[in-house]
């Protein structure tokens, strides 16, 4: 594969990351919640696209070879995922009136039980979802980008929600009050915002995206009960890589997270790919230590800007 | 104005007295009796009363500690009275949430942190309207052209904004819901002297809109020298009362608190 077709891959690989970054960030900044649950939030997109894409099926037509089928049980992953999220604020994290560190640690006891639910009904195997796989897109194949459709798609709708969520946050009224609230709590309870209404509509928001994370996530690779939870810490990775409670840092960590994954095996490689290396010389690293590299990176960025890529604050 | 205190000394709360101007609490906008409040299990007021006037600027000066922030707080909902009542136009508003006591009328100017950095002017004042229920655009355009420094920078982040430009953003939030009452705390804290002077300045045009005003000021003579009445506050309650001459002229009071 040319270095073309490692960024190609990098490019599908970060949507979902992006995906899952943004809410996490969001919820950060906004309920003061390190959700480790979130991951498992995107298995429950995943799972809930699956049910409904083996109910529904293929619908007739497809756009860029997804039946539109898939695009249904895409916004019922995403409206499962919103509504599980929700109902877990309402009926447990609100209810406990904790501190953020017991807020954090009761999170990963939600996403056992989470996973658990998924594993106790369609077992730990991995699976697929129904859609017929693709090849690569001809005329990319002699450039070495090998993609398909699939993965067009999964770029072309996480730009559509990241455009949406950029134009909610700055044109509309909640998004004002989402982004005061990140600000300035205090000061957003004086003004009269009603907070506890933002911070649903924020946990709506951050887990909708996580919904349509997992579910590309699972068009990407697979589906498994641990989809998400092995992709949290890397989505954590970019989270405070950008700067944590920064809805664009989460996506620009997102983005440079997901790359580097991808380039990992690059750098066995350096020497075929850097004009000034000698050919045959390479770092023997290969993609199981992608997720390794993406920390290195994190802690290094980290070391010349404490607060991550969009420093404080700045949602 | 308001011209009904003029003792020529001022009035020194016992214990076992009754407020001497007890009756004026009736006409009150605002008024606290026999507050207790605090921190978590940290009592801060002890058996508060005070009252605010229609049309009044009244100011609450004392040493460090001695409860006059938490007395905003505790009328404007951020803590909640543990005993006694907090009535706005005879009304009990004593607990009830901030953002719900916006609605009703009063407005809070925070001594710190009082604007959204992140945000544009323009958006802090959206943001203090939340609770409209319309002509939003009108009455910031009546902001815009009452304080014409924030005018200029609409578009601007707020973070950029000088600390007395951020303090007049800061009133003008308070003001676009059009309070009858404004608590403000400390308006001068951190301002350089001419920049405090105009920010008093403000405060006087705000109470000229008919908005009473409450507020909080550690530089003594300048925060008495534009308010009706004032109170000396020390351990959480209120130790003397009066119009601010008689304050001020008070040997007990200038040496026990005013720093002579």
């Amino acid at each position: 594969m040319t270095v073309l077709g490692y960024l190609a891959n990098g490019l599908v690989f970060s949507s979902i990351i992006v995906l899952g970054s943004i809410g996490l960030s969001l919820v950060y900044s906004i309920a003061d919640f390190a959700n480790f649950a979130h991951g498992d939030t995107m298995t429950i997109g995943a799972y809930s696209a699956l049910v409904t894409f083996g109910a529904v099926g293929g619908l007739g037509g497809a756009v860029l070879g997804l039946p539109y089928g898939f695009f249904l049980a895409l916004i019922v992953g995403i409206a499962v995922a919103a509504v599980v999220a929700v109902g877990t604020e309402k009926l447990i994290y609100e209810p406990l009136d904790i501190d953020s560190i017991g807020l954090l640690i009761t999170s990963i006891g939600i996403a056992f039980i989470y996973r658990a639910v998924i594993q106790i009904r369609f077992g730990a195997d991995f699976t697929r979802f129904g859609v017929e796989p693709l090849r690569p897109i001809e005329w990319l194949i002699p450039y070495g980008i090998r993609v398909t459709r699939h993965d067009v798609a999964i770029v072309a709708s996480a730009a559509v929600l990241v455009v949406g969520l950029h134009v909610l946050l700055q044109y509309t009224d909640l998004g004002r009050k989402m982004r005061a609230m990140a600000d300035n709590p205090d000061l957003a309870r004086v003004s009269g915002i009603r907070t506890k209404r933002v911070k649903l509509w924020t946990w709506v928001i951050g887990a909708g995206l996580a919904g349509a994370g997992g579910v590309f996530l699972g068009l990407f690779n697979q589906l498994s009960p641990r989809m998400g939870f092995n992709l949290l810490l890397v989505i954590f990775a970019a989270v405070i890589l950008g700067g944590i409670g920064s809805v664009y840092g989460a996506m620009a960590g997102g983005f440079l997270i997901g790359m580097i994954n991808q380039l990992t095996p690059l750098l066995s490689r350096l020497g075929e790919v850097l004009p000034l290396v000698p050919d045959g010389f390479g770092i023997p690293i290969g993609i199981e230590y992608a997720n390794a590299i993406a920390f290195v990176i994190m802690v290094a960025v980290l070391l010349v800007r404490p607060n991550g890529i969009a420093g404080e604050g700045a949602t | 104005m308001s011209d009904d205190a003029t003792a020529p000394t001022a009035t020194v709360r016992d214990d076992d007295t009754t407020p001497t101007d007890a009756g004026d609490a009736d006409d009150a906008v605002l008024a606290l009796s026999g507050v207790d409040s605090g921190y978590g299990e940290v009592q801060v007021l002890d058996d508060l009363t005070l009252h605010l006037d229609p049309g009044e600027i009244v100011c609450l000066v004392g040493p460090n500690g001695a409860g006059k922030s938490t007395v905003l707080k505790t009328a404007f909902g951020m803590l909640t009275p543990w005993t006694g009542s907090v009535e706005y136009h005879g009304r009990d508003i004593g607990g009830m949430a901030p953002e719900e006591i916006v609605r009703e009328g009063i407005g809070y100017v925070p001594q710190t942190d009082n604007v959204f950095g992140s945000l544009t002017i323009e958006e802090n004042l959206r943001m203090g309207g939340v609770a409209r229920d319309g002509g939003l655009d009108e009455v910031i355009e009546t902001l815009y052209d009452r304080f014409p420094i924030i005018d200029e920078k609409r578009g601007a982040k707020a973070r950029t904004l000088s600390g007395g430009q951020r303090q007049v953003l800061a009133f003008a939030r308070a003001l676009v819901m059009e309070p009858d009452v404004l608590l403000i705390d400390e308006p001068s804290a951190g301002l350089a002297p001419n920049t405090a002077d105009d920010v008093f300045a403000d405060v006087q045009e705000v109470n000229d809109m008919d908005t009473a005003i409450l507020m909080v000021e550690q530089n003594v003579t300048k925060g008495l020298g534009i308010s009706d009445r004032g109170y000396v506050l020390d351990q959480g309650t209120v130790r003397f009362e009066g119009t601010p001459e008689a304050l001020l002229n008070d040997e007990e009071v200038s040496q026990l608190y005013l720093g002579g």
